[in-house]
């Protein structure tokens, strides 16, 4: 054969590539890709873990987040109830204080009335008493009894008459 | 600084002893011209070793064993004694192995993306035998041919035999690979590319040859066998080592991948062929 080309030697060459193919399949090729393959496996299912919990506090986040809503939610209409219950509450306050006002105000009216009348009376009472002590002082400042008085007036009555 | 000047002295002197030596003793005398040498560095039909006692072979096949027998040693030693104790953060090492699978299973898959299992085992098993074989060269192994002489075993695929093996087995899983994608179809894809085991077969021999051959006239005269050696055996030999393990396989890979991938055939539907035929009445 030219180039000294010898099949035989091919097919122990084809041979021995065979041999070393097997060889570094079994000990080398397909170990290191097991354990690769199992490292991505780990690395992978650790992903996946992390996705999960990653899902999850997602999840738990959207639910604060819905019950932080609502909470606000209810802290303002809490808010708006409040400022609703404390104008009722003033103005109820304002109209009691409007209704007491008034009912001082009538009540000092009546009182004022009330002590006007008595010191009406009173005084009507003390004129009454000052009238009685003027006549009584009038009848005695002429230092006779006034029986006689009486007598005298009833005898003398022509008298005066004629006086 | 003393010290380093008298160990400096000690180094230059010794090289200067070694090279007066190798000058005064001489050579026993060339056993075989340059013509001779380099005829049979290409064609193996003088220097021929016996392969256990019998048939008179290539050194390149005894090469070929040997490069085989260390490469199962070193498998079996990293199996026994390093897979089992790998991490999942890797050290060096791993890495190195790691990466070293990786490359040409990635190589499989990014060429082959459907069907690449076995693909992949045999560009990591080519690869790692072409490198290392190439590599092997630089160790200098003597083996004693069938005429008494000493000789220096070769890389395995710088002998004719070896290459065609390499380049008609490449081109066989390339054949394979087309039978099991597409059948018959798949046997004339790869059909087609006829010349492929020829130019796959002789570029390796070629590119392996010829790195033989430099060294080999590198060699053959002593006055270039200072220094020279440096850059001629070992860059070209790695340069070489790494160009055709990854030439080999890509070329493997990419054929591969075309000949078994299954060509798409649009389906048409129903409503589309009626109104196209209504359309055409």
């Amino acid at each position: 054969m030219p180039l000294n080309i010898d099949w035989q030697q091919i097919l122990l060459h084809w041979m021995n590539f065979v041999i070393l193919a097997g060889g570094l399949y079994f000990l080398l090729y397909k170990p290191v890709k097991q354990f690769m393959a199992k490292r991505e496996a780990y690395y992978q299912e650790l992903d996946q873990q992390v996705q999960e919990k990653l899902s999850q506090a997602e999840e738990l986040k959207t639910q604060y987040q819905v019950k932080l809503d609502v909470a606000e939610e209810e802290i303002h209409q809490a808010r708006v109830k409040a400022q609703q219950d404390i104008q009722k509450s003033t103005q109820d306050q304002l109209d009691q204080a409007q209704v007491q006002a008034r009912q001082i105000i009538s009540k000092a009216q009546e009182e004022a009335e009330a002590t006007r009348e008595r010191l009406r009376k009173d005084s009507q009472r003390e004129l009454r008493e000052m009238a009685a002590k003027a006549a009584k002082k009038l009848a005695f400042r002429r230092g006779t009894d006034p029986f006689d008085q009486f007598l005298d007036l009833a005898e003398g009555g022509g008298a005066d008459e004629k006086r | 600084m003393r010290q380093h000047k008298k160990g400096l002295a000690l180094w230059l002197l010794a090289i200067l002893l070694l090279l007066a030596g190798a000058l005064l003793t001489g050579s026993p005398g060339r056993l075989e011209s340059v013509q001779e040498a380099m005829r049979d560095a290409v064609l193996h039909d003088v220097n021929q070793i016996g392969l256990l006692g019998g048939k008179a072979v290539n050194p390149g096949l005894i090469s070929a064993f040997t490069v085989t027998a260390v490469l199962l040693v070193f498998a079996l030693c990293v199996r026994v004694f390093v897979i089992p104790r790998f991490q999942y953060i890797p050290g060096k090492f791993q890495l190195l192995l790691e990466e070293w699978v990786g490359l040409f299973d990635g190589m499989a898959k990014s060429n082959s993306p459907h069907r690449h299992g076995f693909l992949g085992v045999y560009l990591f098993s080519v690869g790692t035998y072409i490198f290392v074989g190439t590599l092997f060269e630089l160790l200098g192994l003597q083996a004693i041919t069938v005429h008494g002489h000493p000789v220096t075993l070769p890389a395995p695929l710088s002998d004719v035999n070896g290459a065609i093996a390499m380049g008609c087995l490449s081109y066989l899983v390339i054949l394979s690979g087309g039978i099991a994608g597409n059948g018959l179809g798949g046997v004339g894809k790869t059909l087609k590319e006829f010349s492929l085991p020829i130019s796959m077969s002789f570029r390796l021999f070629g590119a392996l040859l010829s790195g033989l051959l430099v060294t080999e006239l590198v060699y053959y005269f002593v006055s270039l066998s200072f220094v020279l050696p440096v850059i001629v055996g070992v860059l070209f030999t790695l340069l070489h080592a790494l160009i055709q393990s990854y030439v080999l396989t890509m070329l493997t890979a990419l054929y591969y991948g075309e000949v078994s991938e299954v060509p798409h055939k649009p389906k048409k539907r129903r409503g589309q062929k009626i109104s196209a035929s209504a359309a055409s009445l």
